[in-house]
């Protein structure tokens, strides 16, 4: 038996490494994987890029405001006074034109734009109030400034997290790795069926189960994939690793210490028992989904058919992702703590959990135990399924045929 | 030996197989035929512990079927199944594997099969890119790669041409020399009766007939006289036989179908004195007719 099933999980490996479909997921994974982490930073880059400015008023005035505003604007220049044009934007490279006046009413500011959508009222409000109150009330801009700032604590009760941003810091990375164990899940899954399918549909799944025990053969079919998927999973985290550790280091270069506090907070909230209950969760969700896809894959006579048959196993995984999301900010609400001892969820939503609040250790145990024996019965199940069903060939069995299957 | 002792498979409310009997001795060749639907493939599954029997039971060397003597069975369904995009070797290499091989064995089996059915030029191709006929010649090696002492051949000549069937055929005589149990099921029946040394007719799920050629042609009723020259005389004297049918006459002489126990060498002397004869046979039956005749019995 483990003879045959290492023979299985070899010849799988081989063959389906160096498939165009495993090839391809993992392309799009690192794809997906980049774009995730480049895009903000690009977007951001890219609006503050477009957010250039030049200051029109008194000198002292624009003096006093350049400073204020500089956290949503870029000043490239200023002038006391003068008309503003398209030809002055131009000159300055500027996206607009900030036109500061100030009366016994106080500041008046008019605002000049390429684009008067994307300037905002309430960041302008905001950035100029301690002039408007330095003007008001005599008091120098940078001590009203201070008075204006309110200094917020925030105390961690009965929390995992000893501080606001790495709670924060946590959910991020359950995010990332909840983002992982999904799309390996679906992708790995539908590899698994794909593989079988076709065994079913060459008519070479026969000579298969006339030289192998049909459970070591689902067994070498299925933890082949749980391998390859660890690969991918390394080659992801690789990724991102790289591509994190880069934009860190080019933001600390350019003074942004809050992007290199989240990564710091971000490599404390990844301790061992982080990444061993991503491990454990990882391979029994994957090893359930898996093992049903491959069951359900024996069915089916056409590879057509895989789209039919793959759908309504889906769903549990779509909707285990969107509880777990949901879990990050609500981990303790009654449907995500039910939804994590279900099996086909919890992998993803125990994960959670875990990841960003505290779980009793009786709640891990009891979903684990929970999940294991329904692994064990989905193992059973899909080697009843498979066993018969990669012998069925002609009309699709009705559900009739597939239950009689299971409690023969 | 194989035992095949009365075996019942159901599907459902379908009942593939009812009662099917037989034993095979070691090293030699066994016929097990049918018309479609008969339950061939379900009771050759059974016999390779693909379907478990509803009822009855299959031993090899006395001990029920399981995954340590699967691993020494052989097997070549009818319908032909093949990894397209993995090499001719590494196809037959992979199910050397699955069946217990390891290298140097391995190695030096695969090179064998392949020398011996002539797929050397096509060693390192994808099997996708062979015609029809290699590929069944690779589907052959897979099943035999191992030298199993059981391999079982649905319809292992169909899609080969006559130069290839002679070289399977020479293949299958050598495994047999060498040990190997064969069973085979053809609609080709030549194919059959020069390969095999017993039968079972099955239909309906259940046995018509089984046992050596000599048995199944001892239990037929009738056989067929022919005689030359097409006289009236000769023919008179034929018509007397009890129980003689005349037959379509072919090529100039007579044939007669008459019962079995006819003595044909009173009736060969009758003849001979009443006027010249130049041709005088005794015509057994082919297992063709054996075969007609055993599920034409079924379907009444």
């Amino acid at each position: 038996m483990i003879g045959d099933l290492s023979t299985v999980y070899v010849a799988e490996i081989m063959r389906r490494i160096k498939s165009r479909p495993f090839l391809v997921g993992l392309l799009v994974g690192v794809f997906a994987i980049t774009v995730l982490l480049k895009l903000p930073t690009f977007l951001v880059g890219a609006i503050n890029g477009s957010k250039t400015a030049i200051l029109i008023g008194e000198p002292t005035l624009t003096a006093r405001a350049k400073p204020l505003l500089s956290d949503d604007y870029k000043i490239v220049g200023s002038q006391s006074s003068g008309p503003v044009d398209d030809a002055l934007l131009k000159h300055y490279h500027a996206s607009a034109a900030i036109e500061l006046n100030s009366n016994a009413a106080g500041l008046h500011v008019t605002v000049y734009a390429h684009d008067p959508g994307g300037v905002a009222q309430g960041d302008l409000r905001r950035d100029l109030l301690p002039l408007q109150l330095e003007l008001a009330t005599g008091r120098n801009a940078a001590g009203v400034s201070k008075i204006t700032r309110i200094p917020v604590t925030i105390q961690a009760v009965a929390s995992r997290f000893a501080s606001a941003d790495l709670a924060s810091a946590a959910k991020g990375v359950a995010y990332t790795l909840l983002f992982f164990l999904y799309l390996l899940t679906i992708l790995n899954s539908q590899l698994v069926m794909s593989s079988v399918a076709e065994e079913k549909t060459s008519r070479i799944a026969e000579l298969l189960i006339a030289s192998v025990n049909p459970s070591a053969l689902l067994a070498g079919k299925v933890l082949a994939s749980a391998t390859l998927g660890f690969l991918q999973l390394a080659i992801w985290i690789g990724t991102a690793i790289f591509l994190g550790g880069g934009s860190s280091t080019g933001d600390a270069h350019g003074g942004s210490a809050d992007q290199l506090m989240s990564l710091t907070n971000a490599l404390d909230v990844i301790t061992p028992g982080l990444i061993a209950a991503f491990l454990i969760w990882f391979i029994i969700g994957f090893l359930q989904l898996s093992t049903l896809f491959a069951g359900a894959a024996s069915l089916i006579n056409r590879t057509e058919d895989l789209g039919s048959i793959s759908f309504p196993l889906v769903m549990p995984i779509v909707a285990a992702f969107l509880i777990a999301i949901t879990g990050l900010s609500a981990p303790d609400t009654p449907l995500v703590v039910v939804c994590s001892f279900v099996p086909l969820l919890a992998p993803f939503v125990m994960f959670v959990r875990i990841a960003v609040s505290n779980v009793p250790l009786w709640q891990i145990a009891t979903s684990l135990a929970i999940n294991l024996v329904a692994l064990y019965l989905i193992a059973i199940l899909a080697g009843k399924i498979y066993r018969v069903g990669m012998l069925l060939y002609g009309r699709a069995p009705s559900l009739r045929q597939v239950w009689s299957v299971i409690v023969s | 030996m194989l035992d095949v002792d009365h075996v019942r498979k159901d599907f459902g409310s379908v009942h593939a197989v009812s009662d099917v009997h037989f034993t095979i001795d070691d090293a030699t060749t066994f016929g097990l035929l049918g018309p479609n639907g008969a339950g061939k493939t379900t009771t050759m599954r059974m016999i390779l512990g693909i379907l478990i029997p509803d009822g009855g039971r299959v031993t090899w060397n006395g001990k029920t079927i399981d995954d340590g003597s699967r691993r020494h069975f052989g097997y070549l369904p009818e319908e032909r199944g093949i990894y397209g995009k993995m090499k001719v070797r590494e196809q037959i290499a992979y199910f050397g594997k699955l069946h217990g091989l390891r290298d140097p064995n391995l190695s030096k089996s695969v090179d064998s099969w392949i020398d011996r059915l002539g797929l050397s030029v096509y060693a390192e191709r994808p099997c996708g890119e062979l015609s029809k006929g290699n590929q069944q010649k690779v589907q052959v090696a897979c099943a035999a790669v191992h030298e199993p002492q059981l391999l079982v051949l649905d319809e292992p000549f169909s899609g080969l041409d006559p130069v290839n069937a002679d070289v399977l055929l020479a293949v299958l005589n050598d495994l047999r020399a060498n040990g190997t149990t064969l069973i085979l099921s053809s609609h080709q029946m030549w194919q059959l009766e020069e390969l095999c040394s017993r039968f079972c007719i099955i239909a309906g799920g259940a046995n018509r007939v089984d046992g050596t050629l000599a048995e199944l042609r001892s239990a037929w009723p009738t056989r067929v006289v022919r005689v030359a020259p097409a006289n009236d005389s000769l023919r008179s004297l034929l018509e007397r036989v009890e129980g003689a049918k005349p037959l379509m006459p072919v090529d100039g002489a007579i044939d007669y179908q008459v019962p079995a126990n006819t003595d044909f060498a009173a009736l060969l002397r009758t003849l001979v004195d009443a006027a010249p004869v130049t041709k005088f046979e005794a015509i057994e039956p082919s297992l063709h007719e054996i075969y007609l005749r055993a599920i034409g019995e079924s379907a009444t």
